[in-house]
This record gives C-alpha cells, sequence and structure tokens, in this order.
C-alpha cells in the first residue's frame, strides 16, 4: 500500500547507479541503506522524505524501515539542505577541558545561529559533536572533511570569515 | 523428564519443550512481569522488567550455584536443572528500578487513558514499583498521533517495547510502524503518506502493555472494569478464530483474541474484530410475526412452539434451509424437529456467502473467502440427516420442481443475501417460516417472521475451515425479548427445562460419526474432529 | 618507559607511511606472504591466541580465544568486521593508525581473515574521520592491485574483499553487535547475548568484530613472534588462575591538562604517572593535577593520589574504574571542576544511549537531567545519593541491561561522586543554599498539555 509523495522523483540516476554498484558487498539490501542514504545526503545536503521513499524502493524495503534506521543516527537533516559548510564542534571532555564549549558559543553568537542551526545566506551549518577523535589538539572542529585544531576565539573568527 | 526449578518449586516440562524462564514460571503459578517479551514475536529482552536470578542445580550434588548477575527471564531457557529464583531482594530491587525508570517521563494520564484496569503499568506499579515517587515532576505532555484509520498513538505514554513495530515487521510483514531518533528521544512513528493499514493492525493495541495505543473504535467507549469477557468464536468467516466478546449489560463493546495455537495462534484480523457492529443495529428484527392479509400481525413468544408445530404437522411436504452460521447444535435440532415430523423432508445447507479468495498475511495467518464460521457443521448435519448434501442453490432449484408445502429458513447474516428473485422462489411455497436477524425481501414475504440470534447470543458450536470444533456459550442476551434459535428448537422437541448446548453435542457426538470427538467436554482450543475420521 | 622502541607507530613519520610504497619498503606484507603459502588458518589462530593478545577496543577479550569461538567447519559465509567506530571521548589512536600506517592495519586485517576463515571483511568507519576513510580505502585499492586482496591472494585458495562502510555519528556503533545492526541497515540497537557474534553475527553467519589496534597487533605477532610478544607488558599473575595477562605494546592517549597531548607507545602497565610525566610533559603550566579518566570516559575516575595505577587490564579496577578501556588518559588539573565533568560525562551517555533498555534510557536520561538541575543551582544533596543508586543499577555487570554503555554510564557517576563527594557537596550548597536540603521532587511542574 504505497502513495507517491511528489510525483518529482529526487533520486537521480548517477544517484541510483551509485547505490546499486554497493548491492553485490552484501547479502542483504537492507545493508546497503547507510551508503544510500550517504551518496544522497553527499549531493543533496539532506535526505527528503521524498528521497527516502524511493531508496526503500530500491532496497526492497518499507519506508518506515529507511526513516527508523536514518533518524537513529541524528546526523542526517530532512527538511532542507543543511549549510554549504557543515561544522562540528566537539563537546567532549577533552575538548571541553581546554574550552571547547566556549568556543562553539562564541561561533554560535558570531553567526547567529543555535547548535544544528544554518546561517540566513545557507552557508554554514554550526553543529555540536561528541568526540571527534583528535583530543590532542583540542578544543578541536571538523568542517566538511578539514580539521580545525587547537581552536581559539580568534582562529573561530578566521574560519568563520573563510565561509562567508 | 526435564525438572525445572522455580522459586524452589519443581516443574517438570517434556523434553521437545522450548520454554524460558516466564513461561516456566506460568507453570509454577508465578507471574514474572514483563513488557516487550511476547511468545507470538521475536524476543528482545529490552524492557528488562523480567529480570530474575538464575543458576543450575548439579545433578549429582544437588548443590545449587547461582550466576551473579540478572537476568531476563524471556531470554533464558528452561533446561533441566535450571534454577530460577524470582523474588529475591536483588530482583524485586531491579523491578522496581525499572518501574520507577518507566513512570518518570510517563503522563500520568490513568483517568482519562483506556487502558486503565488492564495496564501493565499500573498492576505492575502497585505489584512492584517504588513506593514514593522520587523523580522530578517535569511538565507532562500527552501528544496523541493518528496511525491509521484504525490505531491511534498517545505518543508519550510509550514505554518502548516495540511489540508493535516487530508485529508490524514479523507477523503482518507490512512495516508500517517504525522508531524514530535515539534514546529518551525515541517515539513510534508511521511514515508520512504510509498509514497503519493492514489487515491485521488491531492487534498492536491487544500487544500495547500501556495505554500507547488506543483503538479507534473502542476509543472512550467503556471502561473495562465494567466489562464482562466471554469466550466465543468469531464469525466473520471460516478460519473460526477464538475472541473473546467483551460487553457490559448485553452491550457488546469489544471483541479480543484468545490464544488458540491451532488455529488463530494470538491473532484476529480487523474485519472480525470490529464486525460486530450489526449486533446492536436498530435496523434489526426483534418482533415475531404472522402474515394476514397484506400484512402482519404480532404473535407472542409463548404462542410461536404450539403455533409453528401444528403449522407444520398440517403441512404435508416440509424443508429446512440451515444457515451455515448456525451452531451445530441448532442445526442439529431443528434437522431432527423437521425429519420427525416428515422423515422425508428436505434438508439444505443454507447461502454461504464467499467474498474473493482466500488470503495470507505475513507469516501465515489466514482471512478466508468463507464468511460464515459453520459451514462444515452445518453441511454434515445436512448431509447425515438429510438424504445427502443439498446446497441452497440446488435447493432453489428443487423448490420449482418439487413440491414442497412449508419451509423453515434460518439465516442471521451480517449483509444482504437475497434478492427479489429468490424472495419469488420461495413465496411459491406454501408456508415459509423465515428465522432471521434483519429484514430482506424474503423477510418480508414470509408466513412466520421470526428474529433471530446474533453470533453474541448464541449457545453452541461451530466446525472452521479445518474440521475443528469450538464451543462456547453466549455472551449477550438477545434483544426485546428474542428467543434464540437453540431455545426455540429446544421447545419445541419438548426437551426439559432451559436449552443445554452441551446436552445436544452429547447426541450429536453419539449419534453422528463425524462428530465423535466431540463427545468429551471441548477444551477451550476446540478439539480437532479429524482425528477420529482418518480411522474411518 | 619513554625509552620503548615504538612498533606499532615505527612508521607513522616517514615519508608515504600510508602508501603501499612506503609500507613495503618498510618489510610490509612479508608477514602476510608467509602465512598465506607455509600457515594454515588454526596456525594462526593458535599464536594470535598462545601470544595472549588481548582486544584493544575496551573490552579486553582475549582475541585468539575469540577466534575459537567460531564453528568448526562452517559452510560460509564467515564475516569479520574491523571497529573503527573509535568513539570513547579521550581516544583517538585508531585515527593515527589509519591516517598513518592503514597497510599495518591491513596485514593484520588480512591475517586475521585468513585464520577465522572469513572471506568478507567489512571496515566500518565513523563518519567523522575523513582523512582516515580516504587513506584506508586508497590502501586497499592498493592492496586489490597488488594482489594482496581479492581472489586467490598470492597465489593462495584464500580469497578475501574488503569494504568500506561509514557509520553516521552514533558512538553505540562500536559496540560490537550495534555495529553489526548499523552494519545490516538497521537502527544500532545492540543484541542480545546469546547468541554471540561468532555463531550468528552479520547477516546471522559466524562474525568476528576486532579492533584496529588489534589488527595492527596481529600483524607484529605474526612477524615477530609469540616470544617477543610476551616481553612486553605485565605477564599473567601465576596465583590467579583467571588472569590472561596484559601483553603487548599498546598506543596510549593522552590529552587534556597535559604539556604534550599526543599518542604515545610504551608497553602495556605504564603508570599514570609515567604517561604524564615521561610522555606527556608533566601538567599544564605547572600546576597541580586533580584527577585523570584512565581509559576513555567510560572507564571513570581516578584521584591524583591514586595516579600510580599501572595501565594494563588489572590496575584501574584495583583503583574502582571500570577498567583499562581504550587506554585513553584524560588529565584533569586543580581548575578543572568536577562538577562539570560529571555533567559533561552524563550529557554525552544521555545522547548516545541508544534507548533499547529501559535501565539505560531512563537511567542515562534522569543522570543528565538531575546534573542540570544542579548546575543550575537547584541541586539537592540527596540527588547524590539518587544519582549513586542510578550508577550502582544499571548495567551488563548487575545484568540490567542489554550492552555495556549503561556501565560506562554508570562509572564516571559512581566515581566521581565517590571520589570527589565534598566537591558536589559544596557546590550544591553553595548554589542552592536554600534548597539543598530538600528531599521530596523538586516541584517544576508547570504545564501539563494534553494535544
Amino acid at each position: 500500500m504505497t502513495r507517491q509523495m511528489t510525483s518529482d522523483k529526487i533520486l537521480t540516476s548517477e544517484m541510483i547507479a551509485e547505490i546499486k554498484s554497493y548491492f553485490p558487498r552484501y547479502p542483504t539490501r537492507q545493508a546497503v541503506t547507510l551508503p544510500a542514504l550517504h551518496i544522497v545526503n553527499e549531493r543533496l545536503r539532506h535526505v527528503p522524505l521524498q528521497a527516502v521513499v524511493e531508496i526503500a524502493e530500491l532496497l526492497e524495503l518499507a519506508p518506515a524501515e529507511v526513516q527508523d534506521t536514518l533518524t537513529f543516527y541524528g546526523f542526517f537533516k530532512q527538511d532542507k539542505p543543511h549549510g554549504q559548510t557543515r561544522a562540528w564542534v566537539c563537546r567532549s571532555i577533552s575538548c571541553a577541558l581546554l574550552g571547547g564549549e566556549e568556543v562553539l558559543e562564541h561561533l554560535c553568537e558570531r553567526a547567529g545561529v543555535k547548535p544544528g542551526e544554518t546561517t540566513s545566506d545557507g552557508k554554514l551549518t554550526l553543529e555540536f559533536g561528541e568526540c571527534l577523535g583528535a583530543c590532542e589538539f583540542a578544543p578541536c572542529m571538523l568542517a566538511d572533511k578539514t580539521l580545525h585544531k587547537c581552536l581559539t576565539k580568534e582562529k573561530a573568527d578566521e574560519f568563520l570569515q573563510s565561509v562567508k | 523428564m526435564p525438572t525445572v526449578i522455580v522459586d524452589q518449586q519443581e516443574i517438570e516440562i517434556s523434553d521437545d519443550e522450548r520454554l524460558n524462564g516466564i513461561q516456566v514460571a506460568d507453570r509454577a503459578g508465578i507471574d514474572i512481569p514483563r513488557y516487550c517479551w511476547h511468545p507470538g514475536l521475536s524476543v528482545v529482552a529490552s524492557c528488562r522488567m523480567c529480570l530474575v536470578e538464575s543458576g543450575r542445580r548439579d545433578p549429582e550434588t544437588g548443590k545449587v550455584s547461582m550466576i551473579p548477575k540478572l537476568v531476563p527471564a524471556c531470554q533464558t531457557p528452561a533446561t533441566d536443572g535450571t534454577v530460577f529464583v524470582t523474588n529475591s531482594e536483588k530482583v524485586q530491587a531491579a523491578r522496581a528500578m525499572v518501574e520507577e525508570d518507566l513512570l518518570i517521563r510517563h503522563p500520568i494520564d490513568c483517568p482519562i487513558c483506556d487502558k486503565a484496569g488492564e495496564c501493565s503499568l499500573q498492576d505492575y506499579h502497585f505489584e512492584h514499583g517504588q513506593t514514593e515517587r522520587r523523580a522530578d515532576l517535569k511538565p507532562f505532555t500527552s501528544r496523541r498521533r493518528p496511525l491509521g484509520d484504525t490505531v491511534t498513538l498517545f505518543v508519550d505514554r510509550c514505554v518502548m517495547c516495540s511489540r508493535c513495530v516487530r508485529f508490524c515487521r514479523e507477523v503482518s510483514g507490512t512495516s508500517e510502524l517504525m522508531v524514530t531518533d535515539r534514546g529518551a528521544h525515541e517515539e513510534i512513528n508511521i511514515f508520512p503518506g504510509y498509514p497503519l493499514a493492514n489487515k491485521m493492525s488491531g492487534n498492536v493495541v491487544d500487544l500495547c502493555p500501556v495505554g500507547a495505543l488506543g483503538d479507534m473504535d473502542f476509543l472512550y467507549e467503556q471502561r473495562v472494569w465494567f466489562m464482562k469477557s466471554h469466550d466465543n468464536v468469531c464469525t466473520g468467516c471460516s478460519t473460526g478464530c477464538s475472541i473473546k466478546v467483551e460487553e457490559n449489560q448485553d452491550q457488546v463493546y469489544r471483541l479480543k483474541p484468545r490464544e488458540n495455537s491451532h488455529v488463530n495462534k494470538w491473532w484476529m484480523c480487523d474485519e472480525g474484530r470490529y464486525g460486530w457492529k450489526y449486533v446492536h443495529d436498530k435496523r434489526r428484527v426483534t418482533e415475531p410475526c404472522r402474515r394476514e392479509g397484506n400484512g402482519y400481525v404480532n404473535v407472542e413468544w409463548s404462542e410461536l412452539p404450539s403455533m409453528l408445530d401444528s403449522e407444520l404437522r398440517k403441512a404435508g411436504h416440509l424443508a429446512a434451509v440451515l444457515s451455515p452460521h448456525l451452531t451445530v447444535e441448532e442445526a442439529y435440532m431443528l434437522a431432527k424437529y423437521i425429519r420427525d415430523i416428515d422423515p422425508t423432508a428436505l434438508l439444505a445447507l443454507g447461502y454461504v456467502p464467499v467474498e474473493g479468495e482466500d488470503e495470507t498475511i505475513g507469516d501465515g495467518f489466514a482471512i478466508r473467502a468463507e464468511k460464515c464460521p459453520n459451514r462444515r457443521g452445518v453441511e454434515a448435519i445436512v448431509a447425515r440427516m438429510g438424504d445427502g448434501l443439498v446446497t441452497w442453490h440446488e435447493f432453489l432449484k428443487r423448490v420449482g420442481s418439487e413440491k414442497v408445502d412449508a419451509v423453515w429458513l434460518t439465516a442471521g447474516y451480517k449483509t444482504d443475501w437475497n434478492d427479489e428473485q429468490v424472495a419469488e422462489t420461495i413465496s411459491s411455497i406454501g408456508t415459509t417460516i423465515v428465522q432471521d436477524t434483519f429484514p430482506s425481501p424474503v423477510w418480508d414475504h414470509a408466513t412466520y417472521q421470526l428474529p433471530g440470534a446474533s453470533f453474541a447470543e448464541r449457545e453452541g458450536s461451530y466446525v472452521n475451515h479445518d474440521d475443528r470444533l469450538q464451543s462456547f456459550k453466549w455472551a449477550i442476551r438477545p434483544p426485546a425479548g428474542v428467543k434464540i434459535e437453540g431455545q426455540l428448537y429446544w421447545q419445541l422437541l419438548r426437551m426439559p427445562g432451559l436449552f443445554n448446548a452441551r446436552k445436544v453435542l452429547d447426541e450429536i457426538s453419539r449419534g453422528i460419526g463425524f462428530f465423535e470427538a466431540a463427545a468429551q467436554l471441548v477444551p477451550a482450543i476446540g478439539v480437532n474432529l479429524k482425528v477420529n475420521q482418518l480411522a474411518k | 618507559m619513554s625509552n620503548f622502541e615504538p612498533v606499532l607507530l615505527a612508521n607513522i613519520d616517514k615519508p608515504d607511511s600510508h602508501t603501499l610504497r612506503g609500507y613495503e619498503a618498510n618489510g610490509g606484507y612479508a608477514g602476510l606472504k608467509k602465512v598465506v603459502s607455509q600457515m594454515k588458518p588454526t596456525d594462526v589462530t593458535e599464536l594470535v591466541k598462545t601470544s595472549g593478545l588481548r582486544g584493544r577496543g575496551g573490552a579486553g577479550f582475549p582475541t585468539g580465544l575469540k577466534w575459537t569461538f567460531l564453528p568448526k567447519d562452517h559452510p560460509g559465509p564467515i564475516y569479520f568486521c574491523l571497529n573503527a567506530d573509535e568513539s570513547e571521548p579521550g581516544t583517538f589512536n585508531n585515527r593515527i593508525l589509519m591516517e598513518e600506517d592503514p597497510h599495518q592495519v591491513l596485514e593484520g586485517l588480512i591475517e586475521s581473515c585468513f585464520a577465522t576463515d572469513a572471506t568478507t571483511a567489512y571496515f566500518y568507519i565513523r563518519y567523522e574521520y575523513p582523512l582516515a576513510f580516504e587513506r584506508c580505502q586508497s590502501a586497499i585499492d592498493e592492496c586489490y592491485q597488488a594482489g594482496y586482496l581479492g581472489k586467490n591472494i598470492l597465489g593462495s585458495d584464500f580469497s578475501l574483499d574488503v569494504y568500506m562502510h561509514r557509520g553516521a555519528a552514533a558512538y553505540i556503533c562500536g559496540e560490537e553487535t550495534g555495529l553489526i545492526e548499523s552494519l545490516e541497515g538497521k537502527r544500532a540497537w545492540p543484541r542480545i547475548k546469546p547468541p554471540f557474534p561468532a555463531i550468528e553475527g552479520a547477516f546471522r553467519k559466524p562474525t568476528v568484530v576486532n579492533n584496529i589496534e588489534t589488527a595492527a597487533c596481529v600483524k607484529h605477532i605474526i612477524d615477530r613472534g609469540v616470544e617477543w610478544f610476551q616481553s612486553i607488558g605485565v605477564p599473567k599473575d601465576p596465583d590467579n588462575p583467571r588472569d590472561a595477562g596484559s601483553y603487548g605494546p599498546k598506543l596510549y592517549c593522552l590529552s587534556g591538562h597535559v604539556e604534550k597531548p599526543g599518542c604515545y607507545e610504551a608497553p602495556l602497565g605504564l603508570t599514570v604517572n609515567q604517561l604524564i610525566e615521561d610522555y606527556g610533559g608533566g601538567i599544564r603550566g605547572g600546576r597541580k593535577a586533580k584527577a585523570a579518566i584512565p581509559g576513555g570516559i567510560s572507564m571513570g575516575l581516578l584521584r591524583d593520589d591514586e595516579f600510580d595505577c599501572p595501565l594494563d587490564f588489572n590496575g584501574p579496577g584495583k583503583h574502582e574504574c571500570l577498567g583499562l578501556g581504550t587506554a585513553a588518559v584524560i588529565v584533569l588539573d586543580e581548575t578543572a571542576s568536577i562538577v562539570d565533568y560529571l555533567h559533561n560525562c552524563c550529557r554525552f551517555f544521555a545522547h548516545e544511549s541508544c534507548g533499547q533498555c529501559t535501565p539505560c534510557r531512563e537511567g542515562t536520561s534522569w543522570a543528565l537531567k538531575m546534573l542540570d538541575r544542579i548546575k543550575a543551582g537547584r541541586g539537592r544533596l540527596i540527588d547524590l545519593d539518587l544519582l549513586l543508586e542510578i550508577g550502582d543499577s544499571i548495567g551488563i555487570m548487575p545484568g540490567t541491561t542489554i550492552c555495556g554503555l549503561a556501565d560506562g554510564a554508570a562509572w564516571p557517576i559512581k566515581n566521581a561522586i565517590r571520589k570527589f563527594r565534598n566537591e558536589f557537596e559544596d557546590y550544591i550548597k553553595q548554589t542552592n543554599p536554600n534548597g539543598h536540603m530538600e528531599t521530596r521532587p523538586v516541584p517544576a511542574m508547570e504545564l501539563v498539555q494534553i494535544v
């Protein structure tokens, strides 16, 4: 018993091809769920509900099963794309001991957003992250693929400038 | 025989049984509290309410060694020498913690929650919970979220036992329900646009141990402590699910499935579950009448037996149409009565409603196309007490060619079962006694209009598609003094006292080989009639 | 001790250490060649078992022994999962290994798969390690090209595929059955055991889950032998038959209030003092130490007078900590607030609890709410006893939860409040002078919303 969300498909043929290229790696289609979510998320910067329906169809699952997995992680935004840059500021103990929470507060204040939110120009999403595994460089921040080490308020300001 | 020790009671189980701690404790008369475990679903051991102490008793020395940590009884197999302790201080403390944990964020909705009175959270709190609330009071929210046409969700009451999600994935195979988010933010939800809409959706409400899932049909209708529960059998189709009819003061409020591993396991379909409204439909006929001229006059129930008896004895060639909604006992009594008067009487099986195809859902639950509970049983009566099986269609044909002077037509269908053309054929018979629940063309032309019983008012037995006979007693009294078929036939046969279905079944099982297995008292799960037939 | 010659970190400063060329230039894959051509899978398992190698992921279970739990003569497939979901706060050694010397890990992985007859290995890597992901994927590609992966490796009848599988920021995916569920595409709710993964794991087939550092150790045990491995670390206690010893080198992660945070390699058994002084340059700014986390926050807290604790599989337990964990030492100096520390830990576990079982889901959430309230100046002294009750009751050790996340959540609470009770009491009394003696639930009921 299925109903289309909209009639416009979201998954491009390129995305579908890439998702399908993962099928031979696993004995079940369901195991391709996380890879498929990442494939869509990396291109669209979010995984809208319609995409979930299409992924479910490809993987021969019910949409609820894919959505269940998706929401568990708290990682995939769904209603709109995250910023062009998504920056995770670590709030775990090693970074907190060296001022990480203050840096996050400072960044949020300067950028005018709360953790999890995107700036109005769509350029930056600030998030708090749990231990990023770079404690020797505390306090640190992972902005897309770049690890920002030993953050200070000054370095944070520099970073904000760079994403404008 | 393997022996399991539960709170120092020795419980013997058989070699081929695979039981867990909860099941074996049940045999010892001990109820281990649990939320997430259910015999029909996979074991997840996530609620942690069934934690017990477990160990082994050395077969040689008899020495008991206990595992130092608690284990969930639901995931601990009961084997020879397994020891369970369900009432130690350690166990009690753990249960109290789990119960306290579940109540921290649970909105205290009891006064407005349907589940009150049959709620595990309530019951276990009183039996196993802490004596005082220690958690900070928080603003309580009690949100409601529709899941589909049949079930609604009170989101914040959920204790995350995941039974409903597992049901949709494992039993109905439809996977509409999901858990969203993580940790203390988890909620049950459906995917937008994909509501909970499988044919067994109502079962999730049975499964929910608290008032999170609500049955739209039953919501706010009745408090459970006012209702009485009666074992019965669903008449929706020939699967014949074992059910309970729950009523208060002769008003049915809901049907629930009864466990029967041979028929329906723990489930019933929505069609059967919600298909009882016709019992209280205002259009039901309640006044016995006799045709006079162009109209009808009321007849007293007390006058009817002698009136009908003399009418039938005058008539000549008789016929009886036995509906597949009659119980075995009713069919037998009417057949016997009619054949006593006229040994050549034409006995026929009534109209058998068939809709669509037999359907198997998910992991094997069957909804059958034959939408009546007792064709097998009535057919057996007709075939053995009449001159072979005559179907409804054959009967209609024979009415034209054979001269029938009077016919007793039984019905009791949920839906329309005849039309003007059928009514015309029947009307060619001089005297028609129609016993039914709703008006119809045939009813409107009858000589005698006898209101009949609905399934909830009957007493007796049905035989399902698999030749399983199940017996039940009446759940509610019929409306407005209607005399149910069983009682009327009992009187016509001049049996002493009140109608007693078991006595009739005794007679049937002695006289008709097909029913031999029903000679002993029929257990709640019914009896397989085939057991004896293989020998014949 | 600081003159221990690194083994695991031996090559990370060499140029191109992460490439196949660089790795082979340092003798890489010689061990694999020997294994594949001269040994039987059971030989390798026996070797690893005899070495006494214990898992480096946090539980310290003897690796070779775990491999022997796989059913004999299984028709297959058997799966191997490499746990690169390193998310225990304070821990970053796996990241360094993957970024700087991925082939070391891969060689150990391939040898482990050979030993366990695994035909497919899933390299489950957390999403927050983009460089490590790139370097490992690149290393895997190089292996395929060189014939170290794929069909008929080095001409033998051993075939293996390795696929990288990226996580999505959930700590519980580091738990072995949580990892398996996540791999299978479901929510990462850990499974009840039995059945154990060795019997019924990924896709219901026999599965071994091992840590990155563990795989790297396998490579070295094969290269250098059991005697070498056992010459490093702390031997088993001859009077205690249950002691499996603490053999081999260990990567210690040091962070927090020290001069030189970093990843240091030393034999198992290094004390906290030695790690801080000999490797870490002492407490930053010459301050005094207050406390140290011995092995990732799940292990709890050591007081400064407990810094003689040896970092092996037995030491932390003797100081009421949960265990060695990931050997990630985080140092708190005298300026650190234990109240803040505990709040940070409780917030972490409440955020990461998978939510499946009641004591952890509700216990971690309740603990966080209490810490929130304490930090906000509305704490009660009785809260400390309630927190201890939660801490003492949740976990796989008492048997009340499905997995060990709850134990990890409990130990910081137990250690912090028991070892630093005065600090908590002072804080509560000072910030809530009028309400700290309250014993009834704090009334915070604002509005009942029925929607």
